[in-house]
């Protein structure tokens, strides 16, 4: 029996040897980080959050129900450091589920909304007041605001999702041959006079998964990190990526992993 | 008993490296799991559109992760299917008109899938202007791409020049395989006759990205 208990620790040891080979991300220096806040002491963004913690703690759609029995991973109703670990694996719907898509189970399933109507308006148009998901997820966002971004991989789908982040990352197609890396591939580099993030760098990729739902500007609203992906493969003349799909969260799970030390400060501030 | 005992340890580490070892897919894994995703997450107002998610060839090989390397073999290969690709204007003339071009050059619209709808127009922006600098104090140009701020200047207007502009931008990778340059002709971006009009705006002398 020795033998197998040898042969047993053996094996946990080389699992914990797998799972600790993460490494422990420092938080990066940010000499921007001044104008920053300056910028997000005056951000509209702000008054996102309000709204969506009224929406939280409201009795809402056809079962009168508030989202205050939502696990986010940590427990029912428990939003400190949620979205820090998102995207994760949840055995209820037995996936991985980003904030966005883990939402969406919540306001179906608890709330008895139709899937279709949440994800037809979760997008909202510029200039108008938001969606109802858009103030939900940045107020649950900011629950973990000045924690650090924190997404294991320990689940076999876990490390599906982030394997399939990383193929997506690289996969070039349509007719501008582009993948992610075309243009988040290299630091300093612009469309036009817009900076592109330097998304293979440590620094650049934690700064992508810290300030999202961002107030943007040019649109009069917050967006999300599902919208963000929406608009990328929009302008890389691709079909339109669906809301919460897996396509979507495996890039998120890829992204989120690699900027793990992050300190979240949302909303954040986009053109 | 020791037979028995063997099988047990087997057995139990073969639950454990199941249960408790989770690890990342092998590549082939990860890509057949991948493209179903890929195949089932986007919609477009016709099937056709959908096709533009379908990898060709030369944009597989050209999806390589991290700091994988092409091999010579498939840089090869790239460049070959890169100057199989390449069309020339029915007119056989490879420079046109540089004003069309210049206008070409930077419009950047065209072709993109919104809210269930295809963005019609007679005919595609160039995208230039997006990644590459222009005319000489031109402000709100990329810089993915390199400058092509005097480019006829510094190459003069040869026959020889206009055939080897024309194909670098028909298909960028027939001398630069796997390049982040669109094959902007090959992919049917942009028409043959659009591609000469670019051409001219890159050579002729009077275009104001040859001015000083």
């Amino acid at each position: 029996m020795p033998t197998t208990r040898g042969g047993i620790a053996a094996i946990l040891l080389a699992c914990l040897a797998v799972g600790g080979a993460a490494p422990a991300l420092a938080q990066a220096d940010d000499p921007l980080g001044v104008g920053r806040k300056m910028l997000a002491e005056d951000n509209p963004g702000e008054l996102w959050i309000e709204r969506g913690k009224s929406l939280f703690y409201q009795k809402r759609g056809p079962r009168n129900a508030s989202l205050e029995q939502c696990d986010f991973g940590m427990g029912p109703g428990k939003l400190e450091g949620a979205t820090a670990r998102l995207p994760r694996y949840f055995p209820d719907t037995d996936k991985v589920q980003d904030l966005e898509s883990r939402l969406l189970t919540c306001m179906v399933q608890l709330q008895g909304f139709n899937r279709d109507d949440v994800v037809k308006r979760a997008i909202s148009r510029p200039a108008s007041d938001g969606s109802d998901v858009e103030a939900l997820a940045l107020y649950i966002t900011s629950r973990s605001n000045g924690m650090k971004m924190n997404v294991s991989l320990s689940h076999q789908k876990e490390y599906d999702m982030y394997k399939a982040g990383e193929y997506l990352f690289y996969r070039r197609s349509g007719q501008t041959d582009f993948a992610c890396v075309q243009c988040h591939g290299e630091a300093n580099k612009r469309i036009r006079l817009q900076d592109l993030i330097h998304m293979t760098d440590q620094k650049g990729v934690q700064e992508v998964v810290s300030t999202w739902p961002a107030y943007r500007g040019a649109h009069f609203v917050v967006r999300t990190m599902q919208w963000r992906l929406y608009d990328c493969f929009w302008q890389m003349r691709l079909p339109e990526l669906k809301y919460a799909s897996d396509t979507s969260i495996a890039l998120i799970t890829y992204l989120h992993y690699q900027g793990n030390g992050a300190v979240i400060s949302v909303p954040g501030f986009k053109r | 008993m020791g037979k028995a005992c063997l099988k047990w340890t087997m057995l139990s580490s073969l639950a454990l490296i199941f249960a408790g070892c989770a690890t990342y897919p092998d590549p082939a894994t990860t890509r057949q799991m991948t493209e179903k995703m890929v195949s089932e997450d986007f919609t477009a107002p016709t099937p056709a559109l959908l096709k533009r998610l379908v990898q060709d060839r030369s944009q597989t090989i050209c999806s390589r992760i991290g700091d994988a390397k092409l091999t010579q073999e498939e840089a090869a290969e790239v460049v070959k299917l890169a100057r199989a690709s390449i069309q020339y204007p029915a007119s056989g003339k490879l420079v046109g008109d540089w004003k069309i071009g210049d206008n070409l050059a930077h419009d950047g619209a065209g072709d993109r899938i919104q809210g269930g709808r295809l963005e019609k127009r007679k005919e595609n922006g160039g995208l230039c202007q997006n990644c590459h600098a222009l005319a000489p104090g031109e402000i709100n140009v990329g810089n993915v791409g390199p400058s092509l701020t005097g480019y006829g200047l510094l190459r003069g207007n040869s026959e020889a020049i206009a055939k080897l502009t024309y194909e670098r931008i028909y298909n960028a990778w027939a001398y630069s395989p796997c390049s982040n340059m669109p094959r902007l002709g090959a992919t049917r971006h942009l028409t043959p006759e659009q591609i000469t009009h670019m051409v001219a705006y890159l050579l002729d002398p009077q275009s104001p990205i040859n001015k000083r």
